[in-house]
């Protein structure tokens, strides 16, 4: 290739600005993008937790090359439940204990982005403290647009040390190290359709068990009902693999649609589908409706009632049984020159009759709703 | 700030201005001014208007000098500059090279049809002066199809910036230009017309500011016996550019980026690349087989 000397750029556009047009400066980017973003949760599931969630975040390019980005949140759990499942005489039956427990969760997380053309190499730093749970995790990826920039490939790796502990028992103080993995590839379709695909696998080892958890059954014959306290496996390793499309309508609004298939070694397949379309009402304006389904199988060592004899890992957490749900969703948006707000409600339904042949038996319906507001003001 | 697109017809195609105002009468007005003015040079400089400029030059041919305004002046100067610069191959006069090639039927003009048309082609010959301007012979065509557009682009954007308005894109049929970069600093994402695929992208361009033209073999074509023939002509040949599918240049001017690009097809794959590149302007090639060479720097 020649070398670029410029003066056949400069002759063009000496005889292009002999005529009255204006030259631009050819910029691919703006030097300075930043954005700061504060949110807030609410959510409430009937009468039994409250959790509101004050985030913060900040984000900021600088250069053409580095992107930096931190956020900042705090929880604030009130009324969690410890929670029993109990049977008389032979018949599961649950009680919810009234305990109320107050938390407070403290989070942060540093992400670090270098971009070289077409390559870009991340770095993040996540910590989270809670009087019973304290997570490090900290992850690499890089993500590679080929040529044209229609394909981009991403990878990823990350590893999160955990410690369980329990406000109950002080002395419980265990690991769970977990090993995440991730390759995705986003396409361009058309000008407006988007898709991408990624899988997701993680390798976890250490403590799974909920030491607030217990199971509690009563057999006609004995007694005293036994006991027995949440146990799980010491591994678990999952496999999630997601898809997402979309396509936007210029002027009317976009389509999304989202696949999640996911299956781990406890025995959970789960099915998640989403289907949300955005209205752009007008410029500053825009609703968008959501619906999303998920089913998910039992784990294998899920149960309502301690068998005889009592099995080596066995959980009651309804979490692991097998259910449908479906939550329909709302967001509007509202943006004025640098600034967005958006406010979304929602509301979770989980029974055992929304997953097809039937959940499992005697789960206990949920039903929450939540809401989320986020400002974000960019500059 | 609220972006506000206004699409409209000229120059036989769907255009578009997309204007980022506080209000929607400043975006309309900034707007329309911006249209205006691209009807204007639709206006002066059409080949299909018999009183525009253009026809009167043409009708003039082989007779008196005409005389023409500074603008006109000044484009003309601009197309002596292209063809110097080119070492002949940006020729405003060879626009008549359309009397052999029907690109509606699958045919290729022989040595037979295209030798008579050379013989009228040749800007050298133009008489050109600071007010005048003749063309040498009866037959003799000016033709402003290489830059009119472009230069529309540009005009519309300084009557954009002469109203304030500081992040705005105007896109006459894929030739475009953006004044700056859209409130909150992102820059707008241009697709690149997929050559071989109607309505798809063959990539995606960031763009702040600056003018963004493509030339290719895909608008106007015809295919015989697996060849393709499109319309980016040599003047010296009266043969169809070969090598690319299509080149993609990003300027400070949209003048600048469709001349470099349609200088690159004609000087085919190894010349045309070469010419981008002492040019120093991000540009993306398609070539012939498909493959994406992207010059635009970064993402």
């Amino acid at each position: 290739m020649a070398a670029t000397d410029g003066t056949a750029l400069a002759a063009l556009m000496r005889a292009a600005l002999a005529l009255p047009v204006l030259a631009l400066p050819v910029r691919a980017h703006a030097a300075e993008v930043g954005e700061i973003g504060f949110a807030l949760l609410g959510y409430k599931e009937r009468g039994l937790m409250k959790i509101s969630e004050p985030l913060m975040w900040g984000k900021v390019q600088i250069g053409d090359n580095w992107t930096v980005s931190a956020s900042a949140l705090v929880d604030i759990v009130t009324g969690a439940s410890p929670e029993l499942v109990s049977n008389a005489s032979g018949t599961p039956m649950r009680t919810v204990t009234g305990a109320s427990i107050s938390d407070r969760r403290t989070a942060g997380d540093l992400k670090v982005t270098r971009r070289f053309g077409a390559l870009a190499l991340g770095a993040s730093r996540a910590v989270s403290n809670e009087e019973d749970y304290r997570s490090r995790a900290f992850g690499l990826d890089a993500s590679y647009e080929l040529e044209g920039k229609l394909t981009t490939l991403a990878a990823g790796y990350g590893k999160s040390n955990d410690r369980v502990g329990s406000a109950d028992n002080p002395d419980l103080d265990e690991r769970r190290d977990t090993k995440e993995y991730l390759l995705g590839v986003t396409q361009v379709i058309s000008p407006t359709a988007l898709a991408q695909s990624s899988l997701q696998w993680s390798r976890g080892k250490g403590y799974y068990n909920d030491p607030y958890k217990r199971t509690l059954t009563f057999y006609p014959d004995a007694d005293l009902p036994i006991l027995y306290d949440d146990t799980r496996p010491a591994e678990r390793n999952t496999l999630a693999w997601l898809t997402r499309y979309r396509n936007h309508d210029p002027g009317r609004g976009t389509l999304q649609a989202d696949y999640r298939y996911y299956h781990d070694d406890w025995g959970i397949s789960a099915h998640t589908l989403e289907v949300a379309y955005q209205w752009d009402l007008s410029e500053a304006w825009s609703v968008r409706p959501s619906l999303r389904y998920y089913t998910q199988s039992a784990a294998d060592f899920y149960g309502q009632v301690v068998p005889r004899p009592p099995p080596e890992v066995l959980s009651s957490d309804q979490r692991l049984a097998a259910f449908g749900g479906l939550s329909p969703a709302v967001r509007l948006t509202w943006r004025l020159d640098t600034v967005t707000v958006e406010g979304t409600a929602g509301y979770y339904y989980n029974a055992a009759n929304l997953r097809p042949g039937g959940g499992t038996e005697g789960f206990v319906p949920l039903r929450a709703y939540y809401g989320l507001l986020t400002i974000v003001k960019s500059f | 700030m609220t972006l506000y697109p206004f699409t409209f017809q000229a120059m036989a195609s769907t255009n578009e201005v997309q204007v980022h105002a506080a209000t929607p009468e400043a975006a309309r007005f900034a707007a329309a001014l911006a249209i205006e003015e691209v009807r204007r040079i639709e206006a002066k400089y059409s080949r299909y208007r018999p009183e525009s400029v253009l026809s009167r030059i043409n009708a003039a041919a082989g007779d008196d000098p005409v005389s023409v305004d500074p603008e006109t002046a000044q484009l003309l100067a601009y197309a002596d500059s292209c063809y110097r610069m080119s070492d002949g191959l940006f020729d405003a006069t060879s626009g008549i090279l359309r009397l052999a090639w029907d690109f509606k039927k699958p045919r290729v003009p022989t040595e037979r049809d295209l030798a008579p048309l050379r013989t009228r082609i040749g800007w050298p010959r133009v008489e050109l002066t600071a007010t005048t301007v003749r063309l040498p012979e009866a037959g003799m065509e000016l033709d402003f199809g290489g830059f009119g557009k472009e230069y529309a682009v540009d005009r519309a954007v300084a009557v954009l910036l002469e109203q304030g308005v500081t992040s705005a894109m105007v896109n006459l049929a894929g030739d475009l230009a953006i004044t700056g970069p859209q409130p909150g600093g992102a820059p707008w994402r241009v697709g690149v017309q997929h050559p071989r695929r109607t309505g798809a992208v063959v990539a995606t361009v960031e763009v702040a500011s600056g003018a963004l033209a493509t030339s290719g073999d895909y608008e106007r074509y015809v295919e015989v016996d697996g060849v393709r023939h499109c319309h980016v002509l040599d003047p010296r040949t009266g043969q169809s550019a070969r090598g690319f599918q299509s080149v993609t240049a990003i300027a400070p001017a949209c003048l600048v980026a469709g001349t470099a690009t349609t200088i690159a097809m004609l000087k085919g794959v190894a010349l045309g690349q070469e010419w981008l590149a002492a040019l120093g302007l991000p540009h993306l090639c398609v070539l012939e087989d498909g493959a994406v060479v992207d010059r635009t720097g970064g993402r």
